[in-house]
């Protein structure tokens, strides 16, 4: 990724902005919503080998800024939601697309299935995701 | 299967903090199906996202608005090889590269 970040500063122009925005892993809350409010039932499970990918964008961005290419500005995390309307769709979607990512637990599965079904109709689950944003000013090394 | 992301839009919000779009030349790292670039793209002066994906890249292109193909591109290729000249953009977006 620093290979990367070279080039970012390559192509951008004196001064120019550098937006990193990545989910980071942080045993994401699975939640059941609905009119009546939200209510957590459980967390996912991290695979370790995001969470050293995670780590690993961190040290490159941090590389970045030691070789003097980037200038970091200001960082904030915020909330991403992925809603569903069944647990069934989550857990194909899940199986489907982030099977490298996360696991959720066959007793989560349960509780999730029980939580959804016992509220009220309009209820869908949901996951929040932890993002975080960084604003990076290009800076030439000196 | 369907899922909904974002309804809150909270991403739009925060990525329009981070910067003014306006008019500005805007290389996208990692595009996607285009979702987060339909967020910022009318304001921008020109856009260009990349991804390696070739199946995303051509939910991207057919999806794109009709008043933005005069200035949204989409093409294939590598971060550590971007195949552009020195200094050709205002703002690089690495977009959700995990």
């Amino acid at each position: 990724m620093v290979h990367a970040l070279n080039e970012i500063h390559r192509v951008l122009v004196n001064r120019g902005s550098l937006i990193d925005l990545r989910p980071v892993l942080d045993r994401w809350p699975i939640e059941v919503t609905s009119n009546s409010g939200n209510h957590e039932v459980g967390r996912v499970t991290d695979l370790p080998e995001p969470v050293v990918d995670d780590g690993a964008a961190d040290q490159a961005m941090a590389e970045a800024e030691q070789h003097g290419w980037f200038v970091r500005e200001r960082q904030d995390v915020f909330p991403f939601f992925y809603y569903w309307d069944t647990p069934k769709e989550m857990r194909e979607y899940i199986d489907k697309s982030w099977d490298d990512v996360i696991r959720i637990e066959d007793e989560l599965w349960s509780h999730l299935g029980t939580s959804w079904a016992t509220a009220n109709a309009d209820a869908r689950v949901r996951i929040r995701l932890k993002m975080m944003i960084t604003g990076l000013r290009k800076q030439n090394p000196s | 299967m369907t899922v909904q992301t974002d309804p809150e839009r909270t991403e739009s919000k925060y990525i329009k903090r981070y910067a003014d779009f306006t008019g500005k030349r805007v290389l996208e790292i990692g595009c996607g199906d285009g979702r987060l670039t339909w967020q910022y793209a009318k304001s921008a002066g020109w856009v260009t996202g990349i991804d390696l994906h070739r199946d995303d890249l051509r939910v991207a292109t057919i999806d794109r608005p009709a008043d933005l193909e005069h200035k949204v591109v989409f093409t294939r290729a590598d971060s550590i090889h971007l195949p552009f000249a020195k200094e050709s953009f205002d703002i690089a977006i690495l977009a959700w590269s995990f």
